[in-house]
């Protein structure tokens, strides 16, 4: 991947960081949600079951996701990573976009723009969205051609 | 030894469901829906469809444009072991994706 600007740079390398609040309550929520909401039981049994066998999956995406910002070349704006990877890429960079959406309460009108937030850690977090948003949507056009 | 106590657990309320609920609502169809959030991409939406269940492009994009649209789609509809296994590829790749029967 080339072409990074410096920021984007600055945000892949957040990534492990945002990623070590997926045990958050919130976050937890969210990327283990409920199959059945009217049906507490199933719910729960559905939890018992497969919460596991996700939590690895997306640990070993994060996993595999750090182990290649080592290729990560600011100065030049690129990063070099094996293609296997690009679905652990796209785990680690959906993950943390949605963890820092469910931290920050960001809602449909945060991410058109229709909003102004006095809270800077909220901005931040938006940018960060945003930002990862751009180069996730680089890897799924990626995969797509 | 979690692995043969969840079995035991599992074939125990299939065998409670057979014992109180008819035949042809175990054979009830179950629907897949997958729901709007804020935050995931239109085109990563696009691809899992596209992924999960093996849908065209263009398929795959009306039922994400329904998600963003009317805030839920129905995405897949049949039996109950299938959805579960669909709803689990959906929470895989961060969806909001829930299974309900469908009423009769």
């Amino acid at each position: 991947m080339s072409g990074l600007e410096p920021v984007m740079a600055a945000v892949l390398l957040e990534v492990p960081a945002i990623l070590g609040n997926r045990d958050r309550p919130e976050a937890r929520r969210r990327l283990l949600p409920d199959p059945q909401p009217g049906d507490p039981l199933a719910s729960a049994e559905w939890h018992r079951l497969m919460d596991g066998e996700l939590l690895h999956l997306f640990a070993s995406a994060g996993e595999v996701f750090e182990r290649d910002l080592s290729g990560l070349r600011p100065d030049r704006g690129e990063i070099t990573f094996p293609a296997k990877h690009i679905p652990a890429w796209m785990s680690a960079i959906n993950q943390a976009r949605l963890i820092l959406g469910e931290l920050h309460h960001v809602d449909e009108a945060d991410m058109t723009l229709e909003s102004v937030d006095s809270d800077e850690a909220r901005r931040g977090a938006i940018a960060r969205i945003m930002v990862l948003a751009y180069l996730l949507e680089h890897l799924v056009n990626h995969t797509q051609h | 030894m979690p692995l043969p106590v969840a079995r035991v657990t599992t074939q125990t309320a299939v065998a409670e469901a057979e014992k109180t609920e008819p035949k042809e609502i175990l054979a009830t169809p179950w629907n897949v829906i997958v729901h709007n959030d804020p935050i995931n991409l239109m085109s990563y939406v696009t691809m899992v469809f596209q992924r999960v269940f093996g849908y065209s492009r263009a398929k795959a994009e009306r039922l994400m444009l329904e998600v963003h649209n009317k805030g839920r789609s129905l995405v897949w509809t049949g039996d109950r072991e299938q959805a579960e296994f669909y709803v689990r590829q959906l929470h895989g790749y961060q969806l909001l994706a829930t299974m309900e029967r469908v009423e009769g």
